[in-house]
């Protein structure tokens, strides 16, 4: 239900939680830059990017909040000994958190309420993922025998449970992006949301279109430059193909939803490709900020994560930030409008164009969001003006750092050019029917009228 | 139904593999009984007259019957049912069919058991069925009717178990398999109407387009593996060799692995939080799905949630490429 008390209802916490930077390693496509890089080589080559930044050697920060979507089972601790390898004080300390792409964005959040409590004065959020370096498994069938075997007493009883092996056990079970409860790929779900809600083709390739300019134009005009460091060769996004054209993307078979009765039209340009990197953000409490002597850029003004039922098909699968922006636009009383920035993640080009539709739906917001009617349209100039996903690539748990970090600079630059507050919001979609939504906002005119 | 006929007590649920060597190679004397009598009939039942096919006039009976949780668990695995002490009701199936199956097999059944075409399952849970339940199983042959392809029959399996902490006993689940027995006595003038026709699953394609909800990706091996789970060893399903003996280019899914994993993908066939459990189940049988394959399908609520928390579903299954059905069903809380 949509939540409709008026802003800032409720008792002031202590302080604020603001972004003070972030910094990411160039994401690479999967297979390519960093075949042979760990999720721990490359979140720790973001955490010592961010360390040398912002001079953090040695520093004993609040709290190390990051993930990975795929992870090799020895990665249990995984944060805790990037942090061990990193840079930072050795009393720094972390966990890892997963909630599949919205892995990052969550753990802002997370660590901006701590912050915001009191709890902690300084704290990293980020994610790591590598497709190249994915973990495999053995099937489920080796898996039982190993473990009997393990459990066995005698020689015979260890042979015996070896004895229950068929030689397609052998086979090793490698990750796969189908969602478990369907069997169908985050590409087929979006596919079939793709055609109910009638987006087209072409719809689709203006958005990677303007992804990759968006993105080029801004490695060109310098605004990466304190956002990313280079990593094994890599100095700006592998993904990133500047020189993309309407036609180019219009000439590429499509990839999912050819089995549907309706024509496929998403391909692997308005898709995302799968991609490997590492992203950080650095958040803290003014008074953290000023006695380290850093600017702060944003505040973190609240967050809502949803969930739709995608199970039997009633909502698509990527459909939940949809579900979370009105409830936290909602209880902070404010309306697209008062947006200046929209940050929707390209997993697919048409996930933000569905996600677009679905709030520009009357019918839709009222039954499916519970809302009067339509939320409202979004101004296609405000959106994701600096490219995203679709460009940069998804390395799914690093995304939520990429994003963050890039919102946090723009909102502190068009306050800094208009001197008022500047507003952004974030959403980021994930597998499991979730999705997570955050309000940032410019730090220097806090307390301001909206 | 079941009481009407004279019961014989069987010691045990006997065993599919036997039952469908048996079905496979009859001996020479159960052939000739299996010749039909067209005309003249002696003993059989009113309802079956009209196809000129007489059914064992037998119900088979096996009184205590308990599940075996290793195997529970096995089947609960391959399907997606919880990991818990009740038993979904396609376990009941695979628990109680061999009864039926004894009474398909007995020298005086008068259709051939091998090659039969299972077109319709139709099962009637009163209340959940708990792992350590003592059950009594009861199963007859009746409504032999003329097909368009042949003649088919129903194979009914009643499952019962005590009420409360008395002797009592209530019936708890009820199964009626439908088969079609091709090119036996097709010479319909009274053609029973076809199960497919009525299929609940036809409404999802009454939309303008269909979409899948899910996509099963069934390896090869998947027939064997519902087998080692439901003992249902039937050779089309275990390899594409023993398929081709029977006239199928690969080997297929056993219908019940398709309308059983639906039933498990759509929540309805578990207690609702009033602790209500009786539910319809139905599903009807297209084309048969060859192995390896993929099944697109729609496993859709088509009503709101009761007061237990419990929605009807329909389903359906289809080939991806070609759209050609699989099967349709429903899952109906009651």
């Amino acid at each position: 239900m949509p939540q409709t008390a008026p802003a800032h209802p409720t008792t002031p916490l202590p302080q604020d939680a603001y972004i003070l930077g972030g910094n990411r390693i160039p994401f690479a496509r999967a297979g390519g830059k960093y075949a042979s890089a760990s999720n721990q080589d490359m979140l720790t080559a973001a955490l010592d990017g961010l360390v040398a930044r912002f001079g953090l050697q040695g520093e004993r920060i609040g709290e190390v909040v990051a993930g990975s979507v795929l992870k090799h089972s020895r990665d249990f601790n995984l944060v805790r000994e990037c942090v061990l390898g990193s840079a930072l004080s050795p009393q720094t300390p972390a966990y890892d958190l997963q909630q599949a792409c919205a892995t990052g964005l969550e753990a802002v959040i997370g660590v901006s309420n701590k912050i915001r409590l009191g709890q902690i004065e300084s704290a990293i959020a980020g994610g790591t993922d590598t497709i190249s370096d994915a973990p495999i498994a053995v099937s489920e069938g080796l898996r039982h025998a190993l473990l009997n075997a393990s459990r066995a007493k005698t020689v015979g009883a260890r042979l015996k449970a070896f004895a229950a092996l068929r030689p397609a056990d052998v086979a090793p079970a490698t990750p796969s992006t189908d969602e478990p409860r369907t069997g169908l790929s985050m590409g087929e779900h979006q596919a079939i949301t793709t055609a109910r809600w009638r987006i087209t083709r072409e719809a689709q390739d203006q958005v990677a279109y303007d992804s990759h300019h968006n993105l080029a134009a801004a490695y060109e005009a310098g605004f990466f430059d304190d956002l990313v460091t280079p990593f094994k060769g890599l100095t700006r996004d592998q993904n990133l193909r500047a020189d993309t054209s309407l036609e180019r993307l219009g000439t590429l078979k499509p990839v999912f939803g050819k089995s549907l009765e309706t024509p496929a039209t998403m391909t692997a340009g308005n898709s995302t490709p799968l991609t490997d990197g590492a992203s950080a953000v650095l958040l803290g409490s003014r008074e953290w900020a000023q006695a380290h002597d850093l600017p702060v850029l944003a505040r973190v003004v609240d967050g809502e994560t949803a969930a739709v039922d995608y199970v039997h098909g009633h909502e698509g699968l990527l459909m939940a930030p949809v579900h979370a922006v009105p409830r936290l636009l909602g209880r902070n009383g404010l309306t697209l409008d008062d947006i200046d920035f929209f940050e929707i993640h390209e997993a697919f080009a048409s996930t933000v164009l569905t996600t677009l539709a679905a709030w520009e739906d009357d019918d839709y917001c009222r039954t499916e969001l519970g809302l009067d009617g339509a939320l409202g349209s979004v101004d296609r100039a405000r959106l994701n003006v600096h490219g995203s996903s679709l460009a940069a690539g998804h390395p799914f748990a690093a995304t939520g750092g990429r994003i963050v970090a890039t919102t946090a600079k723009l909102v502190a630059a068009k306050a800094a050019e208009t001197g008022r507050t500047a507003r952004a919001l974030v959403s980021v979609c994930a597998a499991g029917g979730l999705g997570v939504a955050a309000i940032i906002e410019s730090a220097d005119t806090e307390g301001s009228t909206k | 139904m079941g009481d009407e006929r004279p019961t014989t007590t069987l010691p045990a649920v006997p065993g599919l593999g036997g039952l469908y060597a048996r079905a496979v190679a009859p001996d020479p004397a159960a052939l000739l009984a299996r010749v039909p009598v067209l005309g003249g009939l002696v003993g059989g039942r009113d309802e079956d007259r009209a196809s000129g096919i007489v059914l064992p006039d037998v119900t088979y009976r096996v009184a205590d019957v308990v599940a075996d949780p290793a195997r529970l668990l096995a089947y609960q695995r391959l399907l997606g049912e919880p990991a818990d002490d009740l038993l979904p009701a396609g376990f009941v199936h695979v628990l109680a069919f061999p009864v039926a199956m004894a009474v398909m097999v007995r020298p005086d059944f008068p259709l051939p058991v091998a090659g039969m075409v299972h077109l319709a399952n139709a099962v009637r849970v009163e209340r959940p069925v708990h792992v350590d339940e003592h059950l009594e199983v009861r199963a007859w042959a009746e409504d032999a009717l003329p097909h368009r392809k042949g003649t088919q029959v129903d194979l009914v399996t009643e499952v019962s178990a005590r009420t409360g902490a008395g002797d009592e006993r209530e019936v708890v689940w009820r199964g009626v398999s439908t088969y079609l027995a091709k090119g036996v006595g097709a010479a319909p003038s009274a053609v029973a109407p076809e199960v497919s026709d009525d299929a609940a699953g036809t409404s999802v394609r009454s939309s303008a387009e269909r979409f899948p909800t899910g996509r099963w990706t069934l390896d090869a091996g998947i027939g064997r593996r519902y087998a080692a789970v439901s003992g249902d060893r039937n050779p089309i399903h275990l390899s594409g060799l023993t398929a081709k003996a029977f006239g199928f280019p690969r080997a297929i899914a056993h219908g019940m692995y398709t309308a059983a994993r639906a039933l498990a993908e759509s929540d309805a066939g578990r207690p609702g939080a009033d602790g209500r459990g009786a539910y319809d189940w139905t599903v009807e049988f297209a084309k048969p799905v060859l192995l390896p394959g993929r099944v697109a399908v729609a496993i859709e609520p088509t009503t709101s949630p009761d007061a237990g928390g419990r929605r009807a579903f329909r389903y359906a299954g289809w080939d991806a490429k070609s759209g050609k059905e699989h099967f349709t069903g429903g899952v109906t809380p009651r």
